[in-house]
């Protein structure tokens, strides 16, 4: 893959380790997360080999629908990324430009979560309709909350820029970036373990 | 203070990260047992996460402590997994 040099931004960094504070500080918020969302779904895994019956009622989601919102997850990872890239060389516009698009591909996740949450629950299959469905709405609940914790982010972000108040704080957008990514890889296995393991069939 | 960087293809990641998304829902349609499907779906989506975490988190340049920060939870996690799954799973 071509890759291309650029200079990074220049932050206050921690003298012991060279690491910019504000890193260290979101990646020691990130290893909580992991033991968050990995306690969930190491339950989700156990009680799944540990009980029957769960196929039947997996196979009441939609393939198409959790595909299409992985797609619009990572392509927001990309649109974040490229914001970070802008900032890095200076692109005020370019940096805007991303960022914008990064909120509204968050915002579509929600909107379609929210529909197929609706469709669901609609069809009979609430929170207390069985293990399944209580997993399924606590997990993706839980990172739909997320979600929504790095849309307010990246329009305070957004908005920031807009006003001209991120001027020497662009390192910020990494920061977002950071965790914004972190929700979408929890994402990338949120959709195989509910959407995709139960097609074949199974207990 | 500023040091130079590099930056991935970010494009070129992306393009790969969607074609192992089709690749996996795709993997549900193949004649193959139940258990090679889930390796392969699993498999892949272990390879998505590696390839965000090192391109668009940055790890593959990060300092060796933001490593531990990532992997130390990561060991926990899987320790308390496997202590736990032969009381609930085999049951």
């Amino acid at each position: 893959m071509a890759e291309t040099h650029v200079m990074a931004i220049g932050v206050d960094t921690r003298a012991a380790t060279g690491i910019p504070t504000g890193k260290i500080g979101v990646w020691w918020f990130l290893a909580s997360e992991i033991v968050l969302f990995g306690g969930l779904i190491g339950s989700f895994v156990m009680s799944r080999l540990g009980s029957g019956g769960w196929s039947e009622m997996a196979a009441h989601l939609s393939v198409p629908i959790g595909t299409i919102n992985t797609f619009v997850l990572l392509t927001s990872s990309l649109t974040m990324v490229l914001a970070f890239a802008a900032a890095e060389k200076g692109d005020q516009k370019g940096m805007r430009t991303w960022l914008l698009l990064t909120v509204l591909l968050g915002l579509a996740f929600l909107i379609i979560k929210g529909f197929e949450w609706g469709s669901k629950i609609g069809a009979g299959f609430t929170p207390m309709a069985g293990s399944f469905w209580s997993f399924y709405y606590t997990m993706t609940g839980l990172h739909a909350l997320h979600v929504l914790g790095g849309v307010v982010v990246n329009s305070i972000l957004f908005l920031s820029a807009l006003m001209g108040l991120l001027r020497g704080r662009e390192h910020r957008v990494e920061l977002a970036g950071l965790y914004w990514h972190f929700v979408d890889v929890v994402w990338i296995f949120l959709f195989p373990l509910l959407y995709l393991s139960w097609s074949r069939g199974g207990r | 203070m500023a040091r130079e960087r590099v930056h991935p293809n970010y494009v070129g990641v992306w393009l790969w990260l969607v074609a192992l998304l089709i690749a996996s829902v795709g993997v549900t349609t193949l004649p193959v047992p139940t258990g090679v499907a889930l390796f392969l779906i699993f498999g892949m989506a272990v390879v998505k996460a590696v390839l965000v975490a090192l391109n668009y988190m940055h790890l593959k340049f990060e300092h060796l402590l933001i490593y531990a920060m990532a992997i130390v939870p990561l060991v926990i996690f899987f320790v308390l997994w496997l202590v736990l799954y032969p009381d609930i799973a085999l049951h």
